[in-house]
């Protein structure tokens, strides 16, 4: 079954056509991000209008890149939760008109869910159930994966996204947008353990993340420095920085992985692509007889074949949408498959 | 020719059919807060209450606003991917033109007004009528009433929801018995619509269907939005 997926929550403009929900035929992305760079982050209205002009483009490009017509096209799956209203609202409208036209399924997909599926359809053999880490520059959460579409929300950041704190610290470096590429590739040549920065809630009781106080103790600790006209070792400060956020995030998810019994973790989303990361994963996870699976590099960011393998999953279980299918920006993701 | 025609730049719904000058469906749906994820439910709706379906369709026109930024976005991809799905020809009419429309019949200069939300500014145009339809005489206009009023130095006919208060308004500005204004009621009518789009195809006038864009008339205030924005907003309340 041929599955056309949209993604436009925030600021990727996406679509993919996904065979059985295994087979990515094409995926195309794209990205905004030199309109945003100077901003310093993404301008919703900014991005809206580009989602309208790009919509149909990416649409054909999808098609033609697998080779295929519409007509052969058997459902359509789109992101209608989570992110941005006035670019979620563009690439439901573009949905709804695809379903409607060519008279076939409409489904739309949370945003988190569409995450969870990208490392699905990178490693197919990752079994159910699983623990899925999945992190992005809008999100932070811990997911125990039960079976398809049927998930338990462990924990999630109180405050900003993981991404979010990369971005921050990569704008108070003055180091551009966004913040997880070029923080990943100086901290390469940097000294981890340089600054001690705290690792917030890394022992407290709870799956929850917070790092918006990992963000105010290393502006605290530097401005002061910025203002004399200090040289900074931004380096060091990329490697710990770093460090101090892949230190929480693979430990809780450790500690979940352990208490669950889980032999195999997910990590998945904008942040997944982070070297250090995947490194750190890996090691821990080998000493600890647990197999990690990440997505490859062009499913980790926003992308519409993931929401195409989301939705062919959720068109197995007949959850499929009609025409007055929502826009919720902002949504937990469903727990337990309750609808 | 059976043309198709919406307008949602006023978060309304306006879907209407014509064939040639006959009108064959002309809806207008109330302003709800799910407006705009309810135009393709409409359309159907409205299709199946003018006894067509989607295939009978030979064309589409579209609203390109101003109006609601939000609205005419889902308004113009909604008729651009119906129009790439369908293969059928797109063409975009400026939504002021369609309120011109409304006032074809009156001789001299016809000014419809939009309320552009942002304070006491309005999008604004001139329109002659020429050949049973109206001609654009002139360039936009964005900015306040006493501003629009300095440029009116003829008889007037203002159309639009709010054109009786617009009237009122400029019509003190002015201060001068000399220039006779007058309002015209009007929104923009998804037949309005679907017939000048029929005109402009009949014409070869398409628009491209993937390139088709809203018609914003002012740039998106970018940086206000940096600081009132952020991302963690959306996580803080996942739990």
């Amino acid at each position: 079954m041929l599955v056309l997926g949209i993604e436009t929550s925030c600021d990727e403009t996406s679509s993919a056509l996904v065979a059985d929900g295994r087979l990515m035929l094409s995926n195309i992305i794209a990205t905004q991000l030199d309109l945003h760079q100077k901003y310093g982050g993404v301008v919703p209205e900014i991005a809206a209008r580009r989602h309208t002009e790009l919509i149909g483009y990416v649409i054909k490009e999808a098609l033609d890149s697998a080779g295929k017509i519409l007509a052969d096209v058997e459902a359509i799956a789109v992101t209608a939760k989570q992110g941005l209203v006035g670019s979620l609202l563009v690439g439901v409208a573009a949905a709804k008109s695809l379903s409607y036209s060519l008279r076939i399924p409409l489904i739309g997909v949370h945003h988190i869910e569409g995450h969870i599926f990208a490392n699905l359809l990178s490693n197919p053999q990752i079994p159910m159930p699983h623990v899925c880490l999945t992190v992005s520059g809008g999100h932070t959460m811990l997911v125990y994966v039960h079976d398809y579409c049927q998930y338990e929300l462990l924990g999630s950041t109180l405050d900003d996204a993981a991404g979010e704190a990369f971005d921050k610290i990569a704008k108070f470096l003055d180091l551009g947008f966004p913040g997880g590429p070029v923080i990943d590739k100086l901290a390469t040549r940097g000294n981890r353990k340089a600054f001690n920065f705290p690792r917030p809630m890394l022992r407290a009781n709870t799956l929850d993340f917070s790092f918006s106080g990992l963000k105010t103790a290393i502006i605290n600790a530097f401005k002061h420095k910025i203002a004399d006209g200090e040289v900074l070792p931004l380096e060091d400060i990329a490697a710990s920085f770093q460090e101090a956020v892949v230190d929480v995030l693979v430990a809780k998810t450790l500690r979940v992985a352990l208490q669950r019994k889980a032999s195999v973790i997910s990590v998945t989303g904008g942040v997944s692509a982070n070297r250090r990361l995947r490194e750190v994963f890996l090691d821990i996870c080998q000493q600890e007889g647990i197999n990690v699976f990440f997505p490859e590099l062009s499913l980790c960011t926003d992308n519409a074949a993931m929401i195409a393998a989301a939705g062919y999953a959720r068109l197995k279980q007949g959850k499929t949408d009609d025409l007055n299918l929502d826009v919720i920006p902002n949504i937990p993701l469903e727990v337990q498959g309750g609808s | 020719m059976k043309v198709l025609g919406i307008d949602t730049s006023g978060y309304a719904n306006a879907i209407g059919v014509v064939d040639g000058n006959r009108i064959l469906a002309d809806f207008t749906f109330e302003a709800r807060k799910d407006s705009l994820e309810k135009i393709v439910a409409n359309i159907d709706f409205a299709l199946k209450e003018a006894n067509l379906t989607l295939e009978d369709i030979q064309g589409f026109g579209v609203g390109l606003g101003p109006g609601s930024w939000t609205g005419i976005r889902v308004g113009v991809t909604v008729a651009k991917i119906l129009a790439f799905s369908a293969n059928k020809p797109v063409s975009g009419v400026p939504t002021l033109e369609v309120l011109a429309y409304n006032a074809r019949n009156i001789p001299g200069v016809i000014c419809p007004i939009i309320n552009a939300g942002a304070g006491d500014t309005v999008y604004a145009a001139f329109y002659r009528t020429r050949d049973g339809t109206v001609s654009r005489t002139g360039e936009y206009y964005v900015g306040d009433i006493q501003g629009l009023s300095e440029i009116i130095k003829e008889p007037t006919a203002f159309v639009g929801a709010e054109s009786q208060s617009y009237c009122r308004l400029i019509s003190q500005a002015l201060g001068s018995p000399n220039i006779a204004l007058e309002a015209v009621e009007g929104v923009p009518r998804g037949a309005t619509v679907a017939l000048l789009a029929a005109i402009r195809l009949e014409h070869g006038e398409n628009d491209d269907v993937l390139s088709l864009a809203p018609l914003y008339l002012k740039e998106s205030t970018a940086k206000a939005f940096v600081n009132r924005y952020s991302r963690s907003a959306q996580a803080k309340s996942q739990v």
